[in-house]
């Protein structure tokens, strides 16, 4: 009986955009077996740090070692006959394939799912892409702030009243997260399905189409008014603001709900501008927030930012402050539901990261190995697993093929 | 041809937009999703713009119909002992339960996992709280704008030296709604298996603080909160959003390799900047980054962002404008790939949502039906599900039971 959910998958990644690589990492870290594909260089996220002084090195970047815990990794020059082959053994005993080549490299490659079908029928064969794998953009290049920009968010990001300043990336690479997690989570649909109907099948992600079906009500404002959307979205609602507080922090002032202003307006011991028509309710104060921001600015730098923010929460205001990473490391509550993980990296040394995005009652979610280094794996996976000699494996590298 | 979750059925207690985003990805493929809504506590979506004509309505909101799209919606108040019992019954006939409530609400409903495996032993259920159950913060009250700033995400993102900036939309919610589902799927498979059920306790502070870790690494690795510095990355350049012709016409580009760059100042007809000594290598234009993108804007501010994306993406240069909701609504590219999704609404009429952002080949996903209007499915539920006879639904009604 299986002790992890996804426990006896068996899923081969290659990884370009790191939209693959967090696909198969939220199935690593329930139990599947993952293989990384990499090339004789590495997986490009090597490369991408951040690194410990800033001093590159491959198995020190820090998007890497985030990525890939609990999965072995092999390198294979793909672009090689040989090294096809040895792919397409790996394929043959696989659950599923999660890649993330752009699909006219992927053609030339030979990665065909019609291909792999014929020998492996109940393969579930997962192709993340910038643009999907059909329509005129189709072999469009991009990265995640091109990405991003194509699927609607840049646009919504920055700051109002200011037409200077540019259209704004999030935080991180935001298109490769939402890709990776729509990937796994069509990845286990078609598992499932797999269940009933003994097939695997090919499953085609977009990037750009991730990031679309996410925009909040911005999107439906075109389809439904007719209105364009405006830097930091439509906010047709108010209060919702950032605001800094004395000791220098901010605050992120929020009230969705009419008796959540209510509460707020108690806690302010009901200032006169509060009580105003252009007060009246969240549509009001929206049209109006220009006119009445001064005074909530003027509030909030009275207090500082914890105060306030428990303040608010103890009235049930749905309040939280703008946390800086070591706030959140030191963070009591996170402490106690033991959010943080340190895992041992063979060069980069302890680390504190973040840990499970959610907990299952009856499986755990566990880095139960770090990050593989380049190639650790090579001769239990061609050797072990594919039964390839050590003359082979020699040959392979001698060829640099591995 | 069914969807993947064909035969599998949802118990939908959530609202707002966290819940919903989750339990519209269980409907994308195939599963009966039974939203229970009641007119005494009126879902938040349905209360937000946009409105068709700006016109107000509980079924109208363009909001709410883009994230429950293919799911049923009967009337339920839960908050009543037989509200309770019938809620109770639908979970007995479904595999799912998904609520979104501050932690704890849902145990007070009476209606909590352990109470709810008595009448489903396999069931899976998720609860996706702000905060997540246990530790002193649990029972705070959040919504996903909230945890953008909460999860770190503000202190990360802005203009070099201006305050933490939010991220446009509240990120937090649908990015805990499409790790909700994907834990569920995975629930569900190792139930398959086993036989067995689970609960899954989700924090949408944990799951928003998950996909910021190259963030934490850095901090980790350095000892130093990550600068806030616009739109550029350590290891690209340029990396930007330039202004163009026109009024907030703007074109995002980005290069990580040599070739990229020279491609782009091929574009730009000014061959000789990928030989100028600031920015031959991408160390060199990381160090005159402000010169590289004084003379790139030189060029943006001669151009329409469209046709200079064209002739970027022929050269192999990534660029995209950042499209706004009316460019997205017309893009040739996603109109070609079916994107967009047009089914009839009660009240709406037929508009234009964003669909599924995956295509299956042997089990096709889709969207059946536009979201539901407020009790759409009241008289399948409690008559064809629940065995209820039409009295007995008038009765519930006209008690405010099914309200």
């Amino acid at each position: 009986m299986p002790e992890r959910a996804l426990e006896g998958l068996t899923v081969i990644e290659c990884n370009r955009t790191g939209s693959a690589a967090y696909a198969s990492k939220l199935m690593a870290d329930l139990g599947a077996e993952v293989i990384k594909v990499e090339p004789l260089n590495g997986d490009p996220d090597r490369a991408l740090g951040p690194f410990p002084g800033n001093q590159p090195h491959p198995e020190k970047s820090g998007t890497f070692l985030y990525l890939n815990g609990n999965k072995q990794s092999v390198t294979l020059d793909i672009t090689t006959d040989s090294g096809r082959q040895v792919l397409d053994s790996l394929l043959r005993d696989a659950d599923a394939f999660i890649h993330d080549i752009p699909p006219a490299e992927a053609d030339s490659l030979g990665l065909a799912y019609q291909r792999f079908r014929q020998t492996n029928s109940g393969l579930v064969w997962t192709a993340i892409s910038s643009f999907g794998e059909s329509g005129p953009h189709r072999d469009w290049k991009a990265y995640d702030l091109t990405t991003l920009s194509a699927g609607g968010w840049t646009w919504l990001n920055g700051w109002p009243g200011h037409p200077e300043m540019p259209p704004l990336r999030p935080f991180g690479r935001q298109s490769a997260y939402q890709a990776g997690v729509n990937a796994a989570l069509a990845t286990m649909g078609a598992l499932l399905a797999r269940l009933r109907t003994g097939r695997g099948q090919h499953v085609e992600v977009s990037a750009q189409e991730c990031i679309t079906a996410i925009l909040e009500m911005t999107f439906a404002f075109w389809p439904y008014m007719n209105t364009p959307t405006a830097r930091w979205g439509q906010r047709p609602i108010h209060p919702i603001d950032f605001f800094q507080c004395k000791d220098g922090g901010w605050i992120f002032v929020l009230c969705v709900e009419e008796h959540q202003w209510l509460r707020l307006v108690e806690l302010m011991e009901t200032p006169e501008w509060a009580t105003w028509e252009i007060a009246a309710n969240r549509f009001v104060r929206a049209s109006n927030w220009d006119a009445l921001r001064p005074f909530m600015e003027e509030w909030v730098s009275q207090w500082t930012t914890d105060e306030l923010y428990r303040a608010a929460q103890e009235k049930r205001i749905p309040f939280a402050p703008a946390s800086t990473l070591s706030q959140l490391l030191d963070s009591e509550h996170l402490k106690a539901r033991g959010f943080f993980v340190e895992i041992s990296y063979p060069e980069a040394g302890k680390i504190t990261q973040p840990g499970a995005p959610f907990k299952m009652s009856e499986t755990p979610w566990e880095i139960r190995t770090p990050a593989p280094t380049l190639g650790q794996h090579n001769e239990a996976i061609l050797g072990e697993r594919l039964g390839l000699s050590g003359d082979e494996i020699k040959s392979l590298n001698g060829a640099r093929v591995a | 041809m069914p969807g993947p979750l064909e035969g599998i059925r949802v118990a939908d207690f959530t609202w707002v937009w966290a819940g919903p985003t989750c339990t519209m990805q269980l409907a994308h493929m195939g599963a009966e999703v039974i939203r229970m809504e009641s007119m005494r506590r009126i879902c938040t979506l349905r209360m937000l713009p946009p409105w068709p004509d700006g016109q107000p309505g509980i079924n109208r909101s363009g909001y709410f119909n883009q994230y429950n799209q293919g799911k049923r919606s009967i009337q339920l108040d839960i908050s009543k002992p037989e509200g309770t019992e019938i809620a109770k019954e639908i979970v007995a006939r479904s595999d799912v339960a998904v609520e979104n409530f501050a932690s704890n609400v849902i145990d007070r409903l009476g209606l909590g996992y352990e109470e709810l495996r008595k009448v489903k032993p396999d069931l899976v259920m998720i609860s996706m709280s702000g905060y997540g159950r246990g530790g002193p913060e649990s029972s705070y009250v959040s919504y996903g704008p909230a945890q953008v700033p909460l999860s770190g995400m503000s202190q990360l993102t802005g203009y070099a030296g201006w305050q933490p900036m939010h991220v446009g939309m509240s990120y937090g919610d649908p990015n805990a709604g499409l790790h909700a589902a994907f834990a569920v799927l995975s629930a569900l498979f190792f139930r398959e298996r086993t036989g067995k059920g689970q609960y899954i306790d989700m924090s949408q502070q944990e799951s928003t603080m998950a996909v910021l870790g190259e963030g934490f690494m850095e901090y980790e690795m350095n000892g130093a909160q990550p600068p806030r510095d616009g739109n550029r990355v350590a290891r690209m350049a340029p990396h930007g959003v330039f202004m163009c012709a026109g009024e907030d016409r703007w074109l995002s580009i980005a290069c990580a390799t040599d070739d990229e760059w020279r491609a782009l100042c091929g574009v730009m007809e000014r061959p000789e900047l990928a030989d100028d000594a600031r920015f031959r290598s991408l160390a060199d234009r990381k160090a005159n980054e402000d010169d590289l993108e004084a003379e790139i804007m030189s060029w943006t501010l001669t151009q329409d962002p469209l046709e200079a994306t064209e002739r970027l993406q022929a050269a192999g240069v990534p660029a995209s404008p950042p499209l706004m909701n009316r460019e997205l609504a017309e893009d040739a590219h996603l109109r070609a790939r079916d994107f967009f999704v047009k089914r009839e609404h009660p009240e709406v009429g037929v508009r234009q949502h964003a669909g599924i952002p995956w295509r299956m080949s042997e089990t096709p996903c889709e969207v059946w039906r536009a979201a539901p209007v407020m009790g759409q499915d009241n008289d399948y539920v409690f008559g064809e599900l629940l065995g209820m006879s039409i009295e007995q639904i008038a009765d519930l009604k006209n008690r405010q039971i099914a309200y």
